[in-house]
């Protein structure tokens, strides 16, 4: 399962939004009804899942699952 | 005993017959609290639930798991805290595992998962003689007045 498969069921799993309805630019908190609790939930889940801390300076950077498969690739090449 | 019910008090805004933290008896940095509440047995709950075989209700264990995850916030984000915020339960995965008795000792232990300003993650597990009589899974949100 690629990285983007992976965080779209992750998020899927915590927004109760179906899989099919995750597009990459879907904005988290416009489009997907996402409030503060629930984000709190995808960061944590996002990092057991890359054995990683987000730093809270940056949770407001991530909106949507394209930015967290982008901030994924940019910790790997870290 | 590291905090007394004067310092808890400071922090909670919960008070009696709300409040189920007794003492802080151990904290490790920003990721641990340890919490003791001490029944006596007189609670009011306890008459009710049940007139014939007191024990104490599993909801209200969920609320000394949230206290103690206040006290846990407070240490960690002391600055959002000394603003006198409101703080609300949004999700609570949890599991009965044995049931507590009038007179019982309840350890709380709180351990971060994620705290940030506005919300915080815990995971807690309540334990009466080193037995897990509790575990939750806690989601908070944290709103300046």
């Amino acid at each position: 399962m690629s990285i983007e498969a992976e965080i779209r069921e992750m998020v899927s799993e915590i927004t109760e939004v179906p899989v099919e309805k995750l597009t990459p630019e879907a904005d988290f908190f416009k489009d997907l009804n996402v409030d503060s609790l629930k984000a709190i939930e995808i960061v944590a889940a996002f990092e057991k899942k890359f054995r990683i801390i987000v730093p809270e300076n940056d949770i407001p950077k991530i909106r949507n699952i394209s930015q967290i498969v982008e901030y994924t690739k940019n910790i790997k090449k870290d | 005993m590291l905090w007394d019910r004067k310092k808890i008090k400071s922090i909670l805004p919960q008070r009696e017959p709300f409040l189920f933290i007794d003492q802080v008896i151990e904290i490790e940095g920003v990721e641990k609290v340890v919490a003791v509440t001490q029944l006596s047995g007189d609670e009011s709950f306890f008459k009710g639930h049940f007139p014939h075989k007191p024990v104490m209700p599993g909801v209200l264990l969920i609320e000394a798991m949230a206290q103690a995850s206040i006290i846990l916030y407070s240490i960690a984000k002391p600055k959002v805290v000394s603003t006198n915020p409101d703080y609300y339960l949004g999700k609570v995965k949890s599991e009965f595992l044995a049931p507590v008795y009038p007179g019982d000792k309840i350890v709380v232990e709180s351990n971060a998962v994620k705290i940030l300003d506005n919300a915080a993650i815990t995971d807690v597990v309540a334990k009466v003689n080193d037995k897990i009589v509790a575990k939750a899974n806690l989601v908070f949100s944290i709103q300046k007045k």
